[in-house]
Order: structure tokens, then C-alpha cells, then sequence
């Protein structure tokens, strides 16, 4: 199989993810539950994790850093602390359900700061101009999950602390990829999942708190912590922590997280840049194809979105699935990113790439959609 | 033996002061804290040798990990001491 789908899932993980992760099945109990060594193990992996996450996203407390079960599970968290029922938000056009439903769960007044696709000042605009007293939270995916498009995050970032609106990134598809510094941009919250960038298992997710943010929890229960008393405790992680942890996950991510850092985010951004490049030239050559990239790809990472004249997207998506490469076609739980670049109606096919994806594959690619392009016509 | 448990209000915190304390040389252990040491139950906590506290709650007030409270044990007892 050619995978071309880890914008959902990065499904060829470094061997050492599946090691640690059988290690810990075999030797680890539940962190903050014992002092018996299967206990102080899973403990000490545990805080390993969090110290190393904190490190390559530059915050210097790990117990600001929250494992949670996915990417929507630490948005969900984020947003319900700082928005009310009713509240007042600020999304980008590239949102995906992870943020645009619990908004809409809080019968939130959400205005969109959208523009059009690979042009980051005009999207910062938007922003400018919808940020202002009032609103509770700003929320932006760093990388659109459908187009690969990278927003200007910084500047973003910039506008929210310099008007004193909070702001909430959603890093699914970034950490790992880009550089995100919490410090730098000061933001209230970065959501990410474990299992995309990260090279994690799927069930691990990480938010990331700023200091002193107001957090409310989605669960309560134990925690390994104040037992007798029967509110949360008020700490982080605990607060947001409840019930046992994903223990061979967490082990998985934090092997993860290594190789990322031993081969570095700039090796690796490259590497899919490169590919997204190649991807993108060969597609746009076949009649009938259109690639959404702009030449040269600026402001855009490794996602890339495609349609074909005549043909359904999703019927695109099984014949490559026929052939042996997994791409996903649809709209990729980001309707409103398909509102604001038009493909609403028709939906994309989507290729995404890892570290792991070779230039063969990509020339692989080709002769199968021009095939599968040909049957259907 | 006589030594000091620094109480931490949950296991993260208190591998924090292990860490802190480890980067300046103090040798410390992460401990269950015995149960009658708190009222709102489960709490972790940083055991030191007696002749490291001073330099212990110096280098955990420098990185902002203030201790819950201290306790000192000798003679078999636990008995609460101020930092």
C-alpha cells in the first residue's frame, strides 16, 4: 500500500513506537497510583513525556501539558474553558468540526475571519478587523487539514495578545512539522494530536495550557490526587487528567516525540514539502485535474487537495484504494474549509504526507490517477 | 532513619522538585506520602536526607515549586516543620 492519508493518521510510525509501547503493556502500571516500581515506572515515562513535549513546543513547565485522547478532545477542552454557552469567538476559514461543533454545541456567535486560499495577509485582515473587545476566544488551525495551507499564526498570535483576546491554535496538523513555540506566541492553549506529526499511536492527544488560564474540565473522576475531596483539584494536569491513563500510548508518543526531535523539524518540513512539490506538478499536468497549490508552494505544508473534471472525488478516492494508495476524499470533516475555498459541492480528494513517504511513491502515483481518470470518463 | 518528606500536592509536582533538586545534586526519592500526613488524601511526596532541606527549599523556592508542607521524621514519628 502507498499511504497518502497522514493528515488523518500518520500510519507508518518509527519501529520504536510499537517497542515502547509493547514495553510498557509489560512493565508499567498507572502513573500517580502506587509507590510500587510498575507504578513509579509508568510515572516516570509519563513525566518524561510531558518534559519532552514541553521542551519542543518551549514551555518550561511539564505540568502544563495535558494528555488527552485526540486532537478534538484537547480542543474541546479548550474551547469549553473559554467560551461560555452564548459566548463570542473569532475562527478562521479553515476550521474543522473539532472546533466548529463544540462552537456551535455552545450555541456560540462565531465569526469567521476568511480568506482566500495561500494568502496569509488576507486572512490576517480578516482577523484585524474581527478582533475586538468582547470576544472570548480567537480559535486558528496552524495548517488547513484539507488544503495544507499555513496560516499566519504569528501574526495571528500577535494581534490576539496585543488586543488581549485569548487566543486557541489547533497545532493537527503542524506539531510535529513547524516550529510552534507556546512562550513566543503566547497563546491561551495549542490543541495537537498525538497520532499525526507527532508519530504517535491513534488515542493520544496533547493540550497544551498557558499560565494561568482559566481551564473547566469535560470529565471529573480520579486522579491519583486529593482523593477525599470531591471537587478537581484546581492543579494542572491533574485538573484535566481524569481516570486512568493511556499508558502505552503515552509511552508510544513519547517515542514518537524522540524521533522527531533526533531528525528535526526542518528535515522533516522539507522532506514533505518536496513531495507535496512533486505531487503537485505531476497532477496538474493530467487533463482534467485541479491541483489547489499555487507554484512554488508558498504557504503550504504537506497536504494537498485535488479535483478532477468529471469525475466524483469519492468514486477517485476507491479506485485508488483498488489500486493500493490510501487517500481520503470528501470533505474531510472541514466543511467550512470547503465553503471558503468553493469546493464545498464537490469535495476534494486529499493527498497528505509523512516522513516516511518516498519520491517513488509519488511517481507511482500518477499512472494510477490517470488510469483511474480514464475509467471513469 | 531521620529525614525530611517534603509534601507535594500531586506525583507531577513532585517529580518537578526531584528534577530541580537532581540538577543542583540533591538526591531525593518520590514517596507516597503516609496517609495521617493529609487531610484530603492521596498526596506524593519528596524524601530528603536531614542535612539537605536548607539547600533543598532554596533551590525549589528559586524554580517556584514550593513544598505544601514539610515534615521531619525521628523517632519512628512524622512531626510538621516550617520551611
Amino acid at each position: 500500500m502507498i499511504y497518502f492519508d497522514s493528515a488523518a493518521t500518520t500510519f507508518q510510525k518509527p519501529p520504536e513506537v510499537a517497542a515502547a509501547m509493547w514495553d510498557a503493556l509489560a512493565s508499567m502500571s498507572s502513573p500517580g497510583r502506587g509507590g510500587y516500581p510498575a507504578a513509579v515506572r509508568a510515572a516516570d515515562m509519563s513525566f518524561q513525556c510531558r518534559s519532552e513535549l514541553a521542551e519542543l513546543f518551549g514551555l518550561s513547565n511539564p505540568e502544563q501539558v495535558v494528555f488527552t485522547l485526540n486532537a478534538t478532545h484537547a480542543l474541546n477542552l479548550a474551547i469549553k474553558s473559554l467560551v461560555p454557552p452564548g459566548g463570542r469567538a473569532v475562527i478562521s476559514g479553515y476550521e474543522h468540526n473539532a472546533v466548529t461543533r463544540p462552537l456551535a454545541a455552545l450555541r456560540a456567535r462565531v465569526e469567521i475571519a476568511a480568506g482566500p486560499l495561500f494568502q496569509p495577509e488576507a486572512v490576517l485582515s480578516a482577523f484585524e478587523r474581527l478582533i475586538v473587545p468582547g470576544v472570548d476566544a480567537v480559535i486558528c488551525s496552524h495548517v488547513s487539514n484539507v488544503f495544507g495551507f499555513v496560516q499566519p499564526i504569528e501574526e495571528i498570535a500577535s494581534l490576539c495578545r496585543s488586543r488581549k483576546v485569548p487566543l486557541i491554535v489547533d497545532a493537527s496538523q503542524s506539531a510535529g512539522v513547524l516550529p510552534l513555540d507556546m512562550k513566543a506566541l503566547g497563546a491561551a492553549f495549542i490543541g495537537m494530536p498525538g497520532h499525526k506529526g507527532l508519530y504517535g499511536p491513534q488515542g493520544t492527544g496533547v493540550l497544551l495550557c498557558g499560565e494561568g488560564v482559566p481551564v473547566r474540565t469535560l470529565l471529573e473522576g480520579g486522579t491519583g490526587s486529593l482523593s477525599i475531596q470531591q471537587e478537581m483539584p484546581e492543579f494542572l494536569p491533574d485538573r484535566l487528567e481524569a481516570g486512568t491513563h493511556n499508558v502505552p500510548g503515552i509511552a508510544g508518543l513519547l517515542a514518537g516525540v524522540r524521533y522527531v526531535k533526533r531528525r528535526g523539524l526542518e528535515k522533516i518540513l522539507d522532506r514533505e514539502r518536496r513531495l507535496t512539490h512533486q505531487a503537485a506538478e505531476g497532477l496538474s499536468r493530467i487533463p482534467g485535474v485541479k491541483v489547489y497549490a499555487l507554484p512554488g508552494l508558498p504557504h503550504q505544508a504537506g497536504v494537498l487537495s485535488l479535483t478532477a473534471e468529471g469525475a466524483d472525488v469519492e468514486s477517485l478516492g476507491m479506485a485508488l484504494a483498488e489500486r493500493g494508495v490510501a487517500a481520503r476524499a470528501g470533505v474531510h470533516c472541514a466543511p467550512l474549509a470547503h465553503r471558503t475555498a468553493g469546493t464545498l459541492d464537490s469535495g476534494t480528494l486529499r493527498l497528505s504526507f509523512s516522513d516516511f513517504n518516498k519520491k517513488e511513491e509519488i511517481s507511482r502515483l500518477f499512472p494510477v490517477i490517470w488510469g483511474a481518470l480514464e475509467n471513469r470518463r | 532513619m531521620e529525614h525530611y518528606l517534603i509534601l507535594a500536592r500531586s506525583v507531577t509536582y513532585a517529580q518537578r522538585m526531584q528534577k530541580a533538586l537532581g540538577r543542583t545534586g540533591i538526591r531525593s526519592q518520590i514517596f507516597r506520602a503516609p496517609r495521617d500526613l493529609t487531610d484530603l488524601g492521596c498526596a506524593y511526596a519528596v524524601k530528603l536526607t536531614a542535612g539537605d532541606l536548607s539547600a533543598a527549599l532554596t533551590v525549589l523556592h528559586k524554580d517556584g515549586l514550593d513544598p505544601v508542607q514539610i515534615f521531619l521524621y525521628q523517632r519512628g514519628l512524622y512531626r510538621e516543620v516550617s520551611p
